[in-house]
């Protein structure tokens, strides 16, 4: 409590936002560089993001998604899901390329091995 | 006759120990201000779990001759704990591991709303020296501006201890009536259409992201200001409990157990500052007022930051989330939330509103930190 440097509370204001903004503008600065070169973040996610901001924000993404060939026997409501989860992690709905159940029997086998363990 | 006065001798030393011979009036009233805010805590529910506790301290506080603060034990301990700047920072910790900096993470240009609802911390500075407190004291009352409690009694306990009391039943009120105070200053402040904007949805954050934030900024804050380097490198490591996904049985005690007691120890202690003679002066309310002008300013200075951020964002930016800018995690975003949900049903600013709660919390230890070096 010995010598503050100033006693006018005008310039006390005015130093110490303009302190907080800096602060909080570098941390903003390190936020970003770690965005930058973050080893782990998904690649295509911003070729993704680019296209809407030049054509048309809303009338893109259902031709898109309609346009991806999907077999038959997949329903619509399971076409839904797919393209919302693709969403959700943030990618546009033209991620989507084609949708097709997988030949393999991977899930099928797992459960078979862990009822056979069992015995 | 002899039995009869022993007795009577007795009875009189009992009496001239007891608390009853020393009790003040001031006593009285400040037991009474405790009982108030424990029927605010528990009836109104009014951050029950902070003011509770300091209220039954505040009662404690006003029994004469208990030698709380002067024979060793459990008191003595805890106000040691408050004194020495140690319950604050443990507060953090645990703060740090409840604390999701995800949206801030997606969003950073948030972290200037966080900066500039700091505003009512100083507006209340110079309200405070107008009012004829001294810098140090203005300082302290300022922080309640910043809505963050551990912030306040840490700044109070170095600039301004004999106000600890006053400061913490204050910030910690009007923490708890932020509902109350924020929506009417958001709507004043802002059109319909600018309560109306809807922002687009956060981008995902990776787990190195989260985990290398922590980190950096407890390096860089620390060595910028390292009177908080406590403060919010408890915070920092908190949160790399939580986001490091190797530490989860250090992350559950420090936000649960360890966040708990410390929250015991350390709400009881600033109960305990509350005695009649610092308590029961003109002062006290003064800063209660100056608070509220710090509250209101603080939420001001966010919803006006919010308004320059839409236009330059091209309306991608909604002010009501300046507002969350005033730290209270999470209640200020809540408030958002609601105000915006009021205006447009459908249209969830939670998420976003967290960035500049959380920016909030870092802006008020920034605020104090530059205080202490400036002021102290």
């Amino acid at each position: 409590m010995s010598h503050p440097v100033t006693t006018n509370p005008l310039i006390i204001m005015l130093i110490n936002m303009t302190v907080v903004f800096l602060v909080l503008i570098a941390l903003g600065v390190v936020i970003n560089l770690i965005h930058y070169i973050d080893p782990t973040k998904p690649k295509a996610a911003p070729q993704e993001e680019a296209a809407p901001a030049v054509a048309e924000p809303v009338a893109d993404p259902e031709p898109v998604v309609a346009a991806a060939p999907v077999e038959e026997g997949i329903s619509p409501e399971v076409v839904a899901v797919i393209a919302a989860a693709v969403a959700s992690m943030g990618y546009g709905a033209g991620s989507v390329r084609a949708i097709r159940p997988l030949e393999r029997n991977n899930w099928k086998n797992s459960g078979r091995n862990a009822l056979q363990s069992r015995g | 006759m002899e039995l009869l006065n022993a007795f009577v001798v007795s009875l009189q030393a009992v009496w001239a120990d007891s608390g009853f011979s020393a009790f003040t009036m001031g006593n009285g009233v400040m037991i009474l201000v405790g009982l108030l805010l424990l029927y605010m805590a528990i009836v109104k529910e009014f951050e029950p779990l902070l003011l509770g506790p300091i209220a039954f301290g505040c009662v404690l506080a006003n029994f004469p001759r208990t030698g709380f603060f002067t024979d060793p034990g459990l008191m003595q301990a805890i106000h040691y704990g408050i004194e020495n700047e140690i319950f604050p920072p443990l507060i953090f910790l645990g703060i740090g591991a409840m604390t999701d900096f995800g949206p801030l993470l997606a969003r950073p240009i948030t972290l200037l709303l966080g900066a500039a609802a700091q505003i009512g911390v100083f507006v209340a500075l110079v309200g405070a020296m107008l009012l004829g407190f001294t810098v140090q004291e203005a300082g302290a009352i300022g922080i309640i501006g910043g809505a963050d409690g551990p912030t306040a009694i840490y700044l109070s306990i170095q600039m301004a201890p004999h106000l600890l009391g006053a400061i913490a039943v204050a910030a910690y009120s009007y923490m708890s009536l932020v509902p109350l105070i924020q929506p009417p200053v958001m709507k004043l402040l802002t059109t319909q259409k600018e309560r109306e904007v809807a922002m687009e949805q956060l981008r995902p954050v990776t787990k190195f992201e989260r985990v290398c934030f922590p980190i950096v900024a407890a390096i860089i804050i620390s060595l910028l200001l390292p009177p908080i380097a406590s403060l919010l490198g408890c915070l920092m490591l908190g949160n790399l409990f939580r986001e490091s996904g190797v530490m989860d049985r250090l992350s559950d005690t420090a936000q649960n157990s360890l966040c708990n007691i410390v929250t015991i120890f350390l709400a009881t202690g600033t109960g305990m500052t509350m005695n009649a003679d610092d308590f029961l002066r003109t002062e006290t309310l003064l800063i209660i007022g100056l608070g509220l002008v710090a509250f209101i300013a603080g939420t001001a200075g966010g919803v006006l930051f919010g308004k320059i951020m839409c236009r330059l964002s091209g309306w991608k930016i909604n002010p009501l989330i300046g507002s969350a800018g005033v730290s209270a995690v999470p209640m200020a975003a809540r408030v958002s939330q609601v105000v915006g949900m009021k205006a447009k049903p459908g249209n969830y600013l939670l998420m976003h509103a967290m960035g500049p709660n959380v920016a909030g919390v870092i802006g008020t230890a920034v605020a104090a930190g530059t205080m202490l070096a400036m002021l102290k």
